[in-house]
């Protein structure tokens, strides 16, 4: 019955190796679980489980795996070339991401954004929210063995990942956002597709009612596991839907509205229960909400031009006839580069899928910033999730953490 | 006097149940053949269910058949590691163990009755079955209970502390799904009145097929069988998102695929328990027909319960524990009392 880590003794001479070790801590009772950072149900995450028999005492998350160091970098790259580097570590929700930075870039540069770019900007944004959402419910799916919410999820996130791609030209990393405005214009193709996908998605909420959320499984699965209360949530500083999971009507969409949300009717679906179900419920009402709000944007979505003039006057003439006039793409030359936003800081709010994205931007009068401070909703989940898994059972670890929705990279950053 | 050529002498030999039962049909050869096919099969409904296409890169013209060949082949040349930790007498020949003994119930089960060949009238008995007894019902639900120790033993002798954890499931697991596969299967002993199987499909011929006269029993046998060979909605034994894969978490190459083998081989045996218990075997049929027969109602049962892969998630232990000894238990004793009323029925 020794119970030391294998760690501790990594050389071994052959007496010790003919005896098998035994996983119990002596006089404790109590196991050591590493979970991760390879292994199917970690994400990129190593999570050490403190266990007795089946049950978890203590959960400690060793985040940092896919660390890039992110906002470091983002002190050594011109504004411009910022655009395609804060959108990484949040691949899968990339327009949000890179609408909080250019946010807070345009609050110091002092850029009005059109009315149209406004609208594409909600459009672009409701569109990835959906394919996010998509995505973690299959993963929340495989998390607890089924297989098929996991495929139909990424399946159907499909459609609207193509949207993304017909409009701005990338799957994933979209660098949609542009200061003052967007890079490129809604044409008649992608509404029409947008309005097909829309409709498709409707059609399968059913089916994903039948398969996933009225199974008994599952809900077996989900229900009172993980409880967050209010009180815990707000104490925790949980963010986005499993702060609406709990019970607490927060969405930065309704309390400080940005891009085209004070236009657009919508409500934030809220839940009382605060488990594991609630969170899935909260993401698959937002994922309508967000068809909804598809709709509405094509349907009113303004004409007009899609990028700050002060900055549009800037682009040469040949340019502007080439690619705006013809194709209603906005291509920048190469000066923009080195693009140089008055002395000051700004911070920026957005809802991204997961919650509340928040960046905080210095900048000293130079084309680098100072300092680029970015604070991800995923990152604000590091702690609830170690206080909501104890007690829990070593089964329960991957459905709260799929649950949550935790994304490694985007809190790693 | 018709003389019988030394062919004829070879093919009675072959055909003897004490060898072609456990090697050729539906032992050893076919099962191992079945097995791929299952998992293709399983992979191909899966993805039907899931917008997908399954596997297609490898032989498109019959739907990727082969993959599971080329996966085969891949895992035979891999490397198998031995972890320096692992009790590695016990960690080689516990896949080989688990394997074998998860064919070993086959020894037992009836599969047809006697196959007539030239002037040969093959069986024991009357049965197609390598050893017959009388009490085949108990004796191969006890050789089926011997796989559970050789996964705790495969499991504590890779020292990894997933895989004990796995064991430790798979302990709490096989008390629970052996009284229930007991317990439905005695409320059909007590339909017929006996414990052996070849008299049981028998009296299924000349009365009803035993679903019929006692569903609940079926219920509570399948999903005794899920419980107990690790199939969704209960795999949690092999829980991947959780524990890796379980008891085999270290294993590799060859010796991964014997493990996941008997897992697969382990419910293909126990479909062809509930195809004879329940579904008459190789009625309508008997002799050598009747054996195919037999195997293909297990493949259908087979078939079924790998399908549920694409329905359902898997159950916490303490949920699927609950439910089998709260609810599968009641069940199992209300198709006993069920199975008294025929028994009473029939005498009367």
């Amino acid at each position: 019955m020794r119970g030391c880590l294998l760690t501790e003794r990594n050389r071994v001479n052959e007496e010790e190796l003919k005896e098998v070790e035994i996983i119990v801590e002596p006089g404790q009772g109590q196991a050591e679980l590493n979970i991760g950072p390879q292994h199917p149900g970690s994400g990129h995450m190593r999570l050490v489980a403190k266990i007795r028999g089946d049950i978890v005492e203590e959960l400690v998350l060793d985040p940092g795996y896919v660390h890039r160091s992110v906002e470091k970098l983002c002190e050594n790259r011109h504004y411009m070339h910022l655009i395609p580097l804060v959108e990484r570590p949040t691949i899968i929700d990339s327009i949000h991401m890179n609408m909080g930075y250019i946010m807070a870039v345009e609050k110091i540069m002092n850029l009005e954004v059109p009315e149209r770019a406004l609208y594409l900007r909600s459009f672009a944004a409701e569109v990835n929210r959906i394919s996010s959402h998509l995505y973690g419910l299959g993963i929340l799916g495989i998390f607890i063995g089924h297989s098929t919410m996991f495929m139909w999820g990424f399946a159907d996130r499909e459609p609207f990942v193509e949207i993304l791609q017909n409009l701005t030209g990338a799957r994933i990393t979209n660098s949609y956002v542009v200061p003052g405005g967007v890079r490129r214009d809604l044409s008649q193709s992608v509404k029409e597709f947008a309005i097909k996908a829309v409709s498709y998605l409707r059609k399968k909420i059913k089916d994903y009612e039948n398969i996933f959320l009225n199974n008994p499984n599952v809900r077996a699965r989900l229900e009172n596991v993980g409880v967050i209360s209010r009180e815990k949530a707000i104490e925790l500083g949980l963010v986005g839907p499993n702060l609406r999971a709990s019970g607490v009507p927060y969405d930065v969409r309704k309390i400080e509205p940005y891009a085209a949300y004070q236009k657009l009717d919508f409500e934030i679906p809220v839940y009382k229960e605060g488990d594991a179900f609630a969170r899935t419920l909260v993401r698959m009402e937002e994922v309508q909400q967000s068809m909804n709000m598809i709709m509405q944007i094509i349907k009113e979505i303004p004409e007009g031009e899609i990028l700050n003039q002060r900055i549009l006057k800037q682009i040469p003439p040949q340019r502007i006839k080439k690619w705006y006039e013809e194709q209603k793409r906005i291509v920048f030359p190469g000066y923009f580069a080195s693009m140089r936003p008055p002395k000051g800081d700004a911070i920026s709010r957005v809802e991204a899928s997961r919650g509340e994205l928040v960046y905080y931007v210095v900048s000293d009068g130079s084309s680098i910033p100072y300092r680029v401070r970015m604070i991800t909703p995923s990152y604000m989940l590091i702690k609830p999730f170690m206080e909501i898994a104890k007690g829990h059972r070593i089964a329960d670890i991957p459905a709260i953490y799929g649950s949550l929705d935790y994304f490694p990279p985007e809190a790693d950053r | 006097m018709i003389e019988l050529s030394v062919l004829d002498e070879i093919i009675y030999y072959i055909l003897r149940p004490e060898f072609f039962v456990p090697v050729i049909f539906p032992g050893l050869i076919t099962s191992m053949i079945l097995l791929l096919i299952t998992i293709w099969a399983e992979r191909k409904i899966a993805a039907k269910v899931q917008l997908r296409f399954g596997p297609l890169l490898i032989s498109p013209r019959i739907g990727g058949l082969l993959q599971l060949i080329a996966d085969l082949l891949k895992f035979v040349f891999s490397e198998i590691i031995v972890p320096a930790r692992a009790f590695k007498a016990l960690y080689i020949l516990g896949p080989a163990l688990l394997l074998s003994t998860s064919l070993l119930p086959l020894v037992v089960i009836p599969i047809s009755t006697s196959i007539h060949y030239s002037l040969y009238v093959i069986g024991n008995n009357g049965a197609y079955v390598p050893i017959y007894v009388n009490f085949s019902l108990i004796a191969a639900l006890a050789l089926s209970m011997l796989t559970p120790i050789m996964v705790i033993m495969t499991a504590w002798a890779t020292n990894n502390r997933f895989a004990v954890v796995g064991a430790l499931r798979e302990g709490f697991l096989m008390i629970t799904y052996d009284v229930l596969l007991i317990m439905s299967a005695f409320s059909m002993a007590i339909i017929y009145g006996g414990v052996d199987l070849f008299g049981f499909v028998n009296f299924q011929s000349s009365h009803y097929l035993g679903i019929l006269m006692n569903p609940i029993s079926a219920f509570v046998f399948l999903v005794a069988m899920l419980l107990g060979s690790s199939r969704y909605p209960f795999e949690i034994v092999e829980a991947d998102t959780e524990i890796v894969i379980g008891p085999y978490t270290e294993y590799s190459g060859l010796l991964f695929i014997l493990t996941m083998g008997g897992s697969y081989i382990k419910t293909f045996v126990y479909s062809i328990l509930f195809s004879v218990i329940f579904l008459g075997g190789w009625l309508p049929f008997s002799g050598g027909i009747g054996a195919l027969f037999t195997v293909f109602k297990a493949i259908i049962i087979l078939l079924f319960s790998v399908f549920l892969r694409s329905v359902y998630g898997r159950y916490r232990i303490d949920q699927a524990l609950r439910g089998a000894w709260k609810l599968m238990f009641l069940l199992a004793i209300i198709s006993m009392v069920l199975s008294f009323i025929w028994r009473w029925f029939l005498v009367a």
